[in-house]
């Protein structure tokens, strides 16, 4: 009996061994392919013909529908366009942001995107000890008082024009004259998209009431739906018709209350921002005429060939912002309203018209 | 653990009077057996790498070259086995502030509340005494020492005085923590203003980081003998052995005299004490400021860790370094493989699923398999 015992105890270790040795032998057959595969194409990243290109998130990743993913994007149709080679490492630890950067650095990689103003001191500290990388900060400000390196650009968004675009469509669109917006945290990209969507819509119909709402202050500014969908109902129910909510997950929450609302779609609409929304927030498609974007993977791409050329045009590098495409909403709106919107877009995005917005 | 009624001592504490009453061919499985929880988490260990070893597979990338990627990036390269041990050094101290009331019957799950309003104080202390040069480190270091045994000492308090469950305190205070730290580096006496407007505390002087030498960071050093110090005291020493009479059984040691009241609040004192002491060392010894990231998951990662050393405090050490290994290899591995850096987590989570539940042992060892440990008999004292 008690051998027996044993006999089981034995064979289970016999077993674990049989494992390990079986566990060994995948791993060397396939080592081979792996060697072979696109990862090892960054080894002459130092070689002047072969142009590298890092990023690295800000603790998300790469499919988040938000920053990392369009900056993502941005970069992969940088390198397809520039005969480039690009690859990326998530982080998973804000400790860990010099470490990554330092994964593209060693292998002398030419660009390295940060993602996110989360990573605004560690892509400067970067950049000061890697001086043949070019970084570029996405949504990063670079104050030219503390930093004097060269080879770094903050991607910064006119958050202003993209509200004014959405504002104006706002001001035409209204029967009831009464528009609302409902904002995350009071901070200076949040009030810019505000403030614009404020003079859009004053600029396109001088009768129209704009209500505006900020999250008050709180570690959940950006994510809390509740509030949100709260105060997007209480401006329905003061009869705004449009509601423009900006402010994360907080934004989210207003967009879906009007989604529910009656007559969605039909007498009243949302709009989103930063990123199609369409995409992100399948749940206000109903509303959802339009989302006030920046527009992320275009000035991410357009940076990083400014980069393969050369320098950096200074330690900030202007963005541009819009509209997202209208989808269900396109046969909706009357064609004259169209026209005059996509007018102020690209009158905006031209210089030609100013949005007057100071913070 | 040693109420067997079976005449073969399988068990460590009762292997003295051991008579060589077995064949002696056997020598090695009766090493085996008395040894057996080492022997569980070997196991479990090679388990979880057989397994993450086919999800790497399934990924199109050789399981051999991923594993040499992470301990290559974590031990062999430049500067590896620094950040490899800065990472291990936290996990030890939040590790042991979970084994030492786990020894005592309680589940402090609290770690990370303990461990960021201590890393918050104590950025906001060096930073108000960033003229004391090194002394500020000290400063830091007793201040988060202190907040994190104050904070804890909340729970144990409510827990002897209205005999409220510490798992509801801690975590509510884990919350509660969160809350304090963001009015702090928001509005309140922690907020500094940066240039790219993230929330965090002004930045230390260079005379208060916690350095390294020879590249081993103090704060690992430190770790390190906190763990042998507290395996120390809970083995050899009148307090160690109430605190396991108590963790064992409350009523007994009531009887016998032992102050449980006093006793609870000690360990909960000491697990917040090292809670903090991890928090400030991350603000000296990484950050170099406080802000709210600083946290991670790290609390929470200890009661990965505690389990993984199955309340040994000296078995803390290993299990915080493989952890360490294991994180700091991860981002090399997607740098070079291209896999999704969680693949470590889903390692670990499946070697504590081995480890924690008792089946295994009961599959290797049958009738002979240790009773159930501490770790998990803790729930619902």
């Amino acid at each position: 009996m008690k051998a027996k015992r044993y006999l089981v105890a034995g064979a289970a270790t016999a077993l674990a061994l049989g494992l390990t040795a079986c566990g060994g032998s995948t791993g060397s057959t396939g080592s081979g392919s792996s060697a072979s595969g696109a990862a090892s194409d960054d080894s002459n990243c130092a070689d002047a013909a072969v142009f590298c290109i890092g990023l690295v998130t800000d603790t998300g990743k790469v499919d988040d529908k938000s920053f990392n993913q369009a900056s993502h994007e941005g970069a992969k149709a940088a390198a397809a366009a520039d005969g480039g080679f690009y690859k990326y490492v998530e982080t998973q630890d804000a400790k860990d942001y010099a470490a990554n950067m330092a994964q593209f650095t060693n292998k002398k990689y030419d660009v390295v995107v940060t993602v996110g103003f989360l990573m605004t001191d560690a892509t400067a500290e970067a950049a000061a000890g890697s001086p043949d990388t070019k970084f570029i900060g996405v949504d990063q400000f670079f104050d030219p008082a503390t930093v004097t390196a060269k080879n770094l650009t903050g991607i910064q968004y006119p958050e202003d024009q993209a509200g004014y675009g959405a504002g104006y469509l706002a001001g035409l669109m209204t029967k009831t004259n009464k528009i609302g917006q409902v904002l995350g945290l009071e901070i200076p990209p949040v009030q810019k998209f505000a403030k614009g969507y404020e003079a859009g819509a004053k600029a396109a119909n001088p009768a129209v009431q704009v209500t505006t709402v900020y999250h008050p202050a709180g570690d959940n500014a950006f994510n809390d739906p509740t509030w949100g969908a709260a105060e997007a109902k209480k401006q329905l129910d003061q009869g705004a018709d449009f509601i423009f909510g900006a402010g994360g997950n907080t934004g989210n929450g207003a967009l879906q209350e009007v989604a529910k609302a009656t007559g969605a779609g039909d007498t009243v609409f949302c709009i989103g921002v930063d990123t199609d929304q369409w995409d992100t927030v399948p749940a206000a498609q109903k509303c959802l005429i339009t989302s006030a974007t920046k527009e992320l993977s275009k000035s991410v791409t357009d940076t990083i060939a400014v980069a393969n050329k050369g320098d950096f045009e200074g330690l900030t590098t202007m963005g541009s912002a819009g509209l997202a495409p209208f989808h269900d909403f396109d046969s909706k709106i009357p064609a004259d309203v169209k026209t005059k919107v996509e007018k102020v877009v690209s009158d905006l995005k031209s210089g030609a018209l100013e949005t007057g917005v100071t913070l | 653990m040693s109420v067997t009624p079976e005449p073969p001592p399988t068990t460590a504490p009762t292997k003295a009077p051991n008579p060589p009453e077995e064949p002696s061919g056997a020598g090695l499985f009766s090493l085996i057996l008395r040894r057996q929880s080492i022997v569980v988490i070997l196991v479990a260990l090679l388990g979880s790498a057989l397994i993450g070893a086919a999800l790497i597979r399934y990924q199109g990338v050789s399981p051999w070259y991923a594993y040499q990627t992470i301990f290559k990036e974590a031990l062999l390269v430049d500067g590896g086995l620094t950040r490899t041990l800065l990472k291990t050094a936290p996990l030890i101290l939040t590790g042991l502030a979970v084994v030492i009331p786990l020894r005592v019957g309680l589940f402090n799950i609290g770690g990370q509340g303990q461990f960021v309003i201590s890393a918050a104080v104590a950025g906001v202390t060096a930073y108000a005494a960033r003229g004391a040069g090194f002394g500020a480190l000290i400063i830091g270091l007793l201040v988060g020492v202190l907040v994190g045994a104050m904070w804890a000492s909340i729970a144990a308090l409510l827990k002897t005085w209205r005999g409220v469950h510490e798992v509801i305190t801690t975590i509510m205070l884990n919350n509660i923590a969160a809350g304090i730290i963001w009015w702090m580096v928001t509005t309140g006496p922690g907020a500094f203003k940066n240039t790219s407007q993230i929330p965090m505390t002004g930045p230390i002087d260079k005379a208060a980081w916690m350095p390294t030498i020879a590249g081993i960071p103090l704060g690992f050093v430190i770790a390190a003998a906190l763990a042998i110090l507290c395996g120390w005291m809970l083995s050899r020493t009148t307090m160690g052995f109430r605190f396991d009479t108590v963790g064992k059984n409350k009523f007994a040691a009531g009887y016998a005299g032992i102050p449980i009241n006093r006793v609870i609040l000690l360990s909960m004192v000491l697990a917040g004490g090292l809670a903090g002491l991890a928090g400030a060392m991350e603000v000296h010894g990484v950050m170099h400021h406080f802000e709210p990231a600083i946290g991670g998951t790290l609390g929470f990662d200890g009661i990965t860790i505690a389990l993984l050393a199955r309340s040994n405090p000296i078995w803390t050490i290993p299990a915080a370094f493989l952890v360490g290994i294991l994180r700091t290899g991860a981002a090399g591995l997607q740098f070079a493989t291209g896999i999704a850096p969680e693949i470590v987590d889903l390692i670990l989570a499946i070697t504590l699923l081995l480890v924690s539940i008792p089946v295994l042992g009961r599959w290797i060892f049958r009738s002979r398999a240790d009773k159930v440990q501490a770790a998990a008999t803790s729930w619902g004292n």
